[in-house]
């Protein structure tokens, strides 16, 4: 890099910066947007007030929505992680071309179009009568947060040196233990990393959310989503802006477990 | 930690990947106490035996015996078995102690008592103080020596090592050679130990199996391995050798008549077992073992090139057939390329043995 003339690093370093800019600034509007003092979104807000926050904390609607999307993420994720686990697991096991197939399969949900998954779900959840409950919704998020399982623990495996599996089991360890005492610390940023996709996958869903949802049952993206045809009021932004907020904070953490790991293993 | 182990035995034990035979069947046994080495090239079946009796492979055919248990079937957990690996397999989330501790922490023994036993090995081990060091802060010859107290804590009947020193330099290698000699003098474990170096497994060993194509070509003490070779394979993979093509001629009470084309002569040699009448096998003679005459009588050769080793020196001799043969003997400064000489040897030194 540092080889190439000063013109061209600035003229790379400006493209890159307008492109971050491009991609990031319209999120972060919403943060300002938020703080209105008005009935109406004004970017930059006339003046700021957290009158939004109060609103929503104090509107049924708004917050069953954000409880009932805590509860729909966190029933995806742990579900997500323990399958996807499992799975990263056994496909390590499989010798090379069933795998190679085995993983295309788990990692389908993220190739084919959501609005076809979406459909898929909404007709086989009216047959199980799982239609406009938490339970559908946590179900068909999980199959979408399942290939961010499988992926991370899947890389996080191929850390785990086969040795060390035969090492702890000829020291007396049956496979129960192996897998508790050597492979499960040594892919947890990896479950980490997993579980942080699986929930925001699963928090910011609207497409499936839509379909599954029902009239009682909610998410926070399909109230946002319903509200934003009804009026534009910065509720929609202070929403907006938790999901955004809650997105930082998981990916902090999961920076934070996996440069630990990586601390403790130089 | 005294316990000399128990005996090994293994009965036809083979094992085949597919079409391709990694073990042919094969039979060993390892009297307690004992420290065996499998050396053999690259490729040869030692760390495929090493996991057999290990129990990471299953054998394809064959029993293996520990003491008088029959642990053929038995997965490698319940085998009490040390295993040293050549990559040590150390648990990098883990500090030395937990390392070690490790196979008493599956058994349940009390966190007191194991923690004085880890100590204890520690102190064997020369590694007083580092308990709670984590792992990845160890050197390499330190590392070493914490898969060794791993595997030596519980007690193992029978000790198994792959390659264990090849990740450490020579100077440090050496060391550890003698350690080891130390340790198993003290404690006489049964002991199978892998290795390409042939040196390390004359220092460390009470006998030696010479591997080669997934065979045990010959088993045997240092001494008869080297002074009666089984076969040309064994005769150049230990130490130097020069192995001429004999046609043998006749085979009576354990000699061979041969005509060695080297020489143009036929010659009256000992012979190794399954050398027969009519086979093309080798005479081997080694380099320390041929003579530099000073009268007519021997094969005639041209000293081709003189490399000098210090107290030894080492020729290479051109015969009048064109073959080439390696010498080596104490320096003389009056034995130049480009001389003449006469050859003679020992015939107790001179040995035909079967191709392969
Ligand atoms: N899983 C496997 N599938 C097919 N062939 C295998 C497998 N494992 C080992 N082999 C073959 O078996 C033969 C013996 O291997 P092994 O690892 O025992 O050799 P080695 O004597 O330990 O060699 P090295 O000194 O290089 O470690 C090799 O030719 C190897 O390619
Ligand atoms: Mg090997």
């Amino acid at each position: 890099m540092s080889k190439l003339p000063l013109w061209l690093r600035i003229a790379g370093n400006s493209a890159a910066s307008l492109i971050l800019g491009f991609l990031v600034l319209p999120i972060l509007a919403v943060v300002p947007a938020s703080f209105n003092k008005a009935s109406f979104i004004y970017l930059p807000p006339r003046a700021y007030s957290g009158v939004w926050y109060e609103r929503f904390l104090e509107d049924v609607e708004w917050r069953t929505s954000l409880l009932n999307s805590l509860q729909v993420a966190t029933l995806a994720t742990v579900v997500a992680v323990i399958l996807g686990t499992l799975a990263a697991i056994g496909l390590r096991r499989l010798e090379g071309r069933w795998r190679a197939g085995i993983t295309a399969l788990f990692l389908a949900p993220m190739i084919v179009p959501v609005v076809v998954t979406a459909v898929a779900l909404y007709r086989s959840a009216l047959d199980v009568g799982l239609s406009g409950s938490i339970l559908g919704m946590s179900l068909g998020h999980m199959i979408l947060a399942l290939p961010f399982v499988v992926i991370n623990v899947g890389i996080a495996l191929r850390g785990v040196d086969e040795n060390w599996i035969k090492a702890a089991s000829g020291l007396g360890a049956g496979p129960w233990t192996v897998f508790r005492t050597i492979t499960l610390p040594n892919i947890t940023p990896g479950i980490v990393g997993g579980a942080v996709f699986s929930f925001i996958t699963s928090f910011d869903e609207v497409v499936v959310a839509v379909f599954l949802a029902g009239y009682s049952n909610k998410t926070l993206p399909v109230k946002i989503w319903e509200s934003i045809r009804l009026e534009f009021t910065p509720v929609i932004a202070v929403a907006a802006t938790m999901m955004i907020v809650l997105a930082i904070v998981l990916f902090l953490v999961a920076q934070l477990v996996s440069s630990r790991r990586e601390i403790s293993t130089q | 930690m005294k316990n000399a182990g128990l005996p090994l035995r293994l009965e036809g034990v083979s094992k085949r990947y597919g079409t391709y035979t990694a073990l042919t069947p094969t039979d060993l046994s390892v009297a307690a106490g004992e420290f065996l080495t499998l050396l053999g090239p690259s490729g040869s079946g030692k760390t495929t035996l090493l996991n057999l009796i290990a129990g990471y492979l299953e054998p394809t055919s064959g029993r293996i015996e520990i003491g008088s248990r029959d642990v053929t079937g038995l997965p490698a957990r319940q085998r009490n078995i040390g295993m040293v690996f050549q990559s040590y397999a150390l648990f990098p989330h883990m500090t030395v102690g937990q390392n070690i501790g490790y196979g008493l922490a599956v058994r349940g023994v009390p966190k007191a008592e194991s923690a004085r036993r880890v100590a204890e090995v520690l102190s064997l081990m020369q590694l007083e103080g580092y308990a709670n060091r984590p792992i990845q802060k160890m050197s390499g010859g330190q590392q070493q020596r914490v898969a060794l107290a791993r595997a030596l804590i519980i007690e193992p009947d029978v000790l198994l090592m792959d390659e264990p020193l090849s990740a450490l330099d020579k100077q440090l290698r050496r060391a550890v050679q003698l350690e080891l000699r130390r340790l198993h003098q003290e404690h006489g474990r049964t002991t199978i130990y892998v290795t390409h170096d042939q040196e390390e497994a004359l220092v460390l060993s009470d006998r030696i199996a010479v591997m080669d194509r997934g065979r045990i070509q010959q088993l045997g003490s240092v001494d008869e391995i080297y002074d009666r070779p089984a076969n040309a394979f064994v005769a150049g993979f230990i130490g130097e050798s020069n192995l001429l093509p004999a046609k043998v001629n006749d085979m009576a009470g354990g000699k061979a008549t041969a005509e060695v084309e080297a020489f143009r002569r036929t010659m009256v040699v000992q012979a190794a077992a399954g050398v027969e009448p009519g086979q093309t096998a080798r005479l081997l003679l080694r380099p320390e073992h041929l003579l530099f005459n000073k009268t007519d009588d021997g094969v005639p050769a041209e000293i081709v090139e003189t490399v000098y080793l210090g107290e030894l020196s080492q020729y290479s001799l051109a015969l009048e057939s064109g073959h080439v043969l390696t010498a080596r003997q104490i320096t003389d400064r009056s034995l130049r390329k480009g001389m003449k000489v006469t050859l003679s040897w020992d015939p107790i030194h001179a040995r035909v043995v079967p191709e392969n």
